[in-house]
């Protein structure tokens, strides 16, 4: 059991299919993770449940990871970690229920943005042809709204800020920053595929990255910020958000608006 | 633990003395003070101390360091601290413009609101709020509420 312990999900999902399913049964998400390097032993404790929620689970695992002879209950992760009583030194122990720390919370409001352009893709791409320039240029503006809000907004308040305050060759981190490259990847194929006014490409690309930021944007909600709010110190929390406000100058007053106004133009054309 | 009277919450009468504080912690060690600043009182402070100048602060109820027995090292330590009492102080108007000062001139970093359970303390979480409200710069508050016992209800950014 201990050696699968410390095995990245995916090798383990890949040689216990049924690890993915009891998984599932507890909203943990790997199935879907596109890096999947967690340990199976940080995957368990990374997501804070319930003592009693997380033996059951343990159990579970075990039941399908080990020999009849092997067979035992994993100790789960210390009480100490997971207390709903805060802990001292100006660090919490909010549950999932627990509210986000303001520059978290910030993150996950600009995740309503994203999510929202996420949810019309489909649609988008069911009434778009890419040889006329009217919808050349929807596709575009869509493009526009990945570059500049969910990446070089969203995503490098998280690259060149908050991740910093991480060791970043943690597996949860690196899953992170693997999904910002592979939904870089994609807009760029999406780029040269309008370009080329390649339909195929495009809706492929289109819809792998709608895919890849549902989940992305679901991973970081539920698991890595309530994970980091646990980490921070409150100094922390105030220099995030401090630095966070910066970011937000920087682009000026009208630049969340606007992109508020094309996703809401977006969704006028696509809702019937 | 026994209760008397009735009435206002924050004044009822409890006997708590048949609770048991034999802990060996309390017994064998002797807790440092985590203060580093004097005056500590809202009215008294000045928002343009060195010591308030960007600072991770405390605005604590009066009562919250008697009744929580960490005060010092899980609240104070590293902080610079204000206390006030919303319920019996006068003067909660100077004590919102001190807040707001607090906020903008001193530039704090964050603000931790520790107060107990009682209902007249969340005042002084509305005072912070009104401070945070009308400054132009904003910042992290977090609220504490402690019980009668000395044990955290809840901890949570507001």
């Amino acid at each position: 059991m201990q050696r699968y312990l410390d095995t990245g999900i995916k090798d383990v999902i890949a040689e216990f299919p049924e690890v993915g399913t009891i998984l599932q049964d507890y909203d943990v998400a790997c199935v879907s993770c596109y890096v999947g390097t967690c340990a199976l032993k940080d995957v368990v404790s990374i997501h804070s449940l319930p003592l009693e929620t997380e033996q059951e689970l343990m159990v579970r695992l075990a039941a399908v990871l080990t020999s009849e002879q092997e067979r035992g209950l994993p100790q789960p992760t210390p009480a100490a970690s997971r207390s709903q009583t805060p802990t001292a030194s100006g660090k919490d122990a909010p549950s999932k229920e627990s509210r986000y720390s303001p520059p978290l919370r910030a993150l996950v409001n600009e995740h309503v943005l994203i999510k929202r352009w996420v949810e019309v893709i489909p649609s988008v791409l069911a009434g778009t042809d890419v040889n006329t320039t009217e919808d050349r240029q929807l596709l575009l503006d869509g493009v526009d709204f990945i570059h500049s809000y969910a990446d070089r907004f969203h995503h490098a308040k998280e690259e060149d800020i908050l991740f910093k305050y991480f060791d970043e060759t943690q597996a949860i981190i690196r899953a992170m920053l693997a999904d910002h490259e592979a939904a870089r990847d994609h807009v760029r194929q999406v780029i040269e595929a309008v370009d080329r006014r390649d339909a195929d490409q495009v809706i492929e690309h289109l819809s792998a990255y709608g895919e890849l930021l549902s989940g992305h944007i679901k991973r970081e909600d539920e698991i890595l910020y309530p994970w980091m709010d646990r980490e921070l110190t409150t100094t922390q929390v105030g220099e995030l958000f401090s630095k966070f406000a910066a970011v937000d100058r920087a682009v000026g007053p009208d630049f969340t608006p606007n992109y508020t106004r094309f996703v809401e133009r977006v969704e006028a054309l696509v809702t019937p | 633990m026994s209760e008397f009277g009735c009435g206002c919450p924050g004044s009822a009468t409890m006997d708590l003395r048949d609770v048991d504080t034999s802990t060996d912690e309390a017994t064998t060690t002797k807790a440092p003070s985590q203060l580093r600043q004097w005056p500590i009182q809202l009215h008294l402070i000045s928002p343009q101390a060195p010591y308030f100048q960007g600072a991770d602060v405390l605005l604590a109820a009066d009562c919250t360091a008697f009744a929580l027995g960490a005060f010092h090292n899980d609240y104070l330590k590293g902080r610079s601290l204000a206390i006030a009492c919303p319920k019996l102080d006068q003067g909660l108007d100077v004590y919102v413009q001190k807040l707001t000062a607090l906020v903008e001139d001193a530039r704090i970093n964050t603000l931790t609101v520790v107060m107990m359970q009682v209902p007249c303390c969340r005042g002084l979480l509305a005072l912070a709020s009104e401070a945070v409200a009308e400054s132009s710069r904003k910042i992290p508050v977090k609220a504490v509420v402690v019980g009668l016992q000395g044990e955290i209800l809840s901890e949570e950014w507001v």
